[in-house]
């Protein structure tokens, strides 16, 4: 039973590590040759100083794939979940802030879209947002518990 | 006495209790940091910084600018090119509704512009749409403006994504600003459009929709 137990964690462990990591390769991979339809959408949240919008934007494609490459393969250990958790955590509470502030915004989480940005899209992102926090806490959690080191 | 006789016994005994208690020591001054990882995901955010930089200075077609500028500010810009006169507030654009959309582009009645990314207008477009992405606005616009001063009976009318786009307000400005006094923007526009299911063109190609 206990084995079983153990076994289901690792299989819901590798499940999404998976998903996390592809989900953040592909959204740092679709943006990181057009930074500008980025920067767009993050000055059209209005928290960011501009001079913050741009470096963010640079930045954050290569974040997000280091981060999806580092949940994939799993070493070190711990970071990669954290980094995701956190960059999730900063985007929910980003739409969070829009939505409060009735700011209709595209999030531009996976590049511009053809699609227009919509209250009900903002819903759905949050919602998604929400999901990828729990699976990225979910992984950190479980690395903190096991004693392998953060190697 | 029963030192002495089980002395192995006993040594086996002492070494068991001191590996777990230095094992709980050693686990607990190893224990997963959070400082640690911190530091970590701090240390991979500079590097993406110094990858995003890099790459926006000898990778990129297009290198931004490090002072943020508005899609307004942008076309202000690009409009210089074309006229000496300031980019016109969005605000003072005129729209009109799916239905008035509609009834103009059935009867011929109005010249339709798609203000998206080419990237976009080339997935698929309201029929007859002509691209005239904000975002390319002055080589686009001189491309296209053959076609513009041969209709310049017709009124025109500019789309973009809809929703919270305002690229449609933006170029609406422009041709405003540029002469063409009669150009209005359709609000709801590829969003409302699609989602009506309208007939759309891909590559001149046109489907779907009655």
């Amino acid at each position: 039973m206990n084995g079983r137990t153990i076994s289901a964690a690792r299989g819901l462990e590798i499940l999404a590590r998976i998903i996390l990591g592809a989900v953040f390769v592909y959204a740092g991979a679709v943006k990181v040759s057009a930074p500008q339809p980025l920067a767009d959408s993050i000055a059209s949240f209005s928290i960011l100083p501009r001079a913050l919008i741009v470096p963010l934007a640079l930045g954050l494609p290569p974040f997000e794939m280091a981060s999806g490459v580092l949940v994939l393969i799993g070493r070190p250990r711990r970071v990669g979940a954290l980094a995701v958790l956190i960059v999730t955590a900063v985007f929910l509470a980003a739409l969070g802030s829009a939505l409060a502030r009735g700011i209709t915004v595209d999030c531009g989480c996976f590049g511009p879209g053809t699609a227009a940005g919509t209250r009900a899209k903002m819903w759905l992102d949050f919602g998604r947002d929400a999901a990828l926090i729990a699976g990225a806490a979910f992984l950190y959690a479980r690395g903190r518990l096991s004693r392998q080191p953060d190697v | 006495m029963f030192f002495f006789t089980d002395l192995p016994g006993t040594f086996a005994a002492a070494y068991t209790a001191l590996a777990k208690s230095s094992e709980k020591v050693l686990t607990t001054e190893t224990a997963p940091s959070f400082a640690r990882d911190l530091a970590g995901v701090v240390v991979l955010a500079a590097l993406s910084l110094a990858a995003g930089l890099i790459l926006n200075r000898w990778g990129l077609s297009r290198p931004l600018a490090l002072t943020y500028q508005s899609p307004g500010q942008r076309l202000a810009a690009q409009l210089t090119q074309l006229v000496s006169r300031p980019l016109l507030p969005m605000g003072e654009v005129a729209t009109v509704g799916l239905d008035e959309f509609r009834a103009a582009l059935k009867n011929h009645a109005a010249l339709v512009l798609d203000a998206r990314p080419a990237v976009f207008y080339r997935q698929g477009h309201v029929p007859s749409a002509l691209n005239l992405a904000r975002d390319d606005f002055a080589a686009d616009y001189r491309r296209l403006k053959p076609t513009l001063d041969a209709a310049a009976q017709k009124p025109i009318i500019v789309y973009c994504s809809g929703g919270a786009c305002r690229d449609s307000r933006l170029v609406a400005a422009a041709l405003i600003t540029l002469g063409y006094s009669r150009t209005t923007v359709f609000t709801g526009g590829w969003h409302d459009w699609s989602a009506a299911g309208l007939p759309v063109e891909r590559s001149g190609v046109r489907s779907g929709g009655d």
